[in-house]
């Protein structure tokens, strides 16, 4: 009677380590289930910007007021006059080589002062000067391109 | 029940007990002393005052709850607790004898093997609570039953598992000790 009693608590033991086992299963699996359906929405979500790079855009006034517009979602294969016009208000004429940019946010028009664009070179770390019009540059992902209005 | 003034005097200090304890532990979710008090209620003093122990119990403290009242989940609640003072009062007569808690026999094996008894019947009643109350909640508020459990596993493991450490640690300390004090005092 006695081992028969021992049996039955080692069966209620083994009833409670079953009953653990099985709750924590299910509940992990529909945690799985859960994580694997949020991956694959996130993938889907992720693929509408494979038609769109990211680049940082800052507007220098040259009064101090530097206008700092980082991770841009720009159309891949937009030029960075476009780019600009996404993220600040641009006034520009069309010249031989391009466009020019005459005013930006409202800022320009003083005399011997223009508005220049450069490009943060991360090899020298420094700004190299744009060497084409702004509306010829196609941008890059994770390009690093400034507006500053220079005086000369 | 015996409804003498000892067992309604037992009673009503295992509800303060228990209440003044689920108040105490209102921050920790599904982590209670009062399913072991009302299971010892049960043992100690029948099946019927462990019923009254956890109904009143749930009486106060479903009702004056900072969490909110909703009737469906006070009515699941209070019979749900009610199965730890049945239980209690059956394995009272049924047999499942409990070592001193002395010291020379608090280390002892058969100690130990009583209280792992006791953790096994708390975890085992926990899970046949947490279903019931579940299963019931889930119908009347119209929710898929399995999901429902499923998600809320979390939950009835930190309750089970509490529970099984609960009953393993302070079953056999607490009979004997309330014991001690039923056998001393008033009327037998």
């Amino acid at each position: 009677m006695a081992q028969k009693v021992g049996w039955m608590w080692a069966s209620i033991g083994l009833l409670c380590i079953s009953m653990l086992s099985i709750s924590l299963s299910a509940y992990y699996y529909t945690e799985f289930m859960r994580y694997v359906g949020l991956y694959n929405k996130a993938q889907n979500e992720l693929r509408k910007y494979d038609r769109y790079i990211f680049a940082d855009i800052l507007v220098d006034c040259g009064n101090g007021t530097k206008d700092w517009s980082n991770r841009t979602l720009v159309v891949r294969g937009a030029d960075l006059l476009n780019a600009t016009r996404l993220v600040s208000e641009v006034e520009y004429t069309r010249g031989v080589y391009g466009a020019f940019v005459t005013r930006i946010n409202g800022v320009g028009g003083d005399p011997k002062t223009y508005w220049m664009w450069h490009i943060w070179n991360s090899t020298s770390s420094r700004w190299d000067a744009g060497m084409v019009a702004c509306d010829v540059y196609i941008l890059n992902d994770g390009d690093v391109v400034a507006w500053i209005y220079t005086r000369f | 029940m015996n409804v003498s003034s000892k067992n309604l005097s037992f009673v009503a200090i295992m509800t303060a007990l228990c209440v003044g304890s689920n108040y105490a532990l209102i921050g920790v979710p599904n982590v209670k002393f009062m399913d072991l008090f009302v299971f010892v209620s049960g043992y100690l003093a029948g099946s019927l005052s462990g019923v009254a122990v956890g109904f009143l119990t749930w009486l106060v403290y479903g009702t004056l709850n900072p969490y909110g009242f909703d009737l469906p989940t006070f009515l699941t609640t209070s019979i749900g607790e009610t199965i730890y003072g049945v239980a209690g009062g059956l394995m009272a007569r049924s047999g499942l004898r409990l070592s001193s808690s002395s010291s020379a026999t608090l280390m002892g094996r058969s100690y130990w093997g009583t209280s792992l008894k006791l953790g096994m019947l708390g975890f085992l009643l926990t899970f046949v609570y947490d279903l019931f109350t579940n299963v019931v909640t889930g119908i009347v508020f119209g929710i898929p039953l399995i999901l429902w459990i499923i998600q809320g596993v979390p939950y009835t493991v930190a309750h089970e598992v509490s529970n099984f450490f609960f009953f393993l640690a302070g079953g056999n300390v607490l009979i004997n000790a309330i014991r001690r004090i039923m056998c001393k005092g008033g009327e037998s």
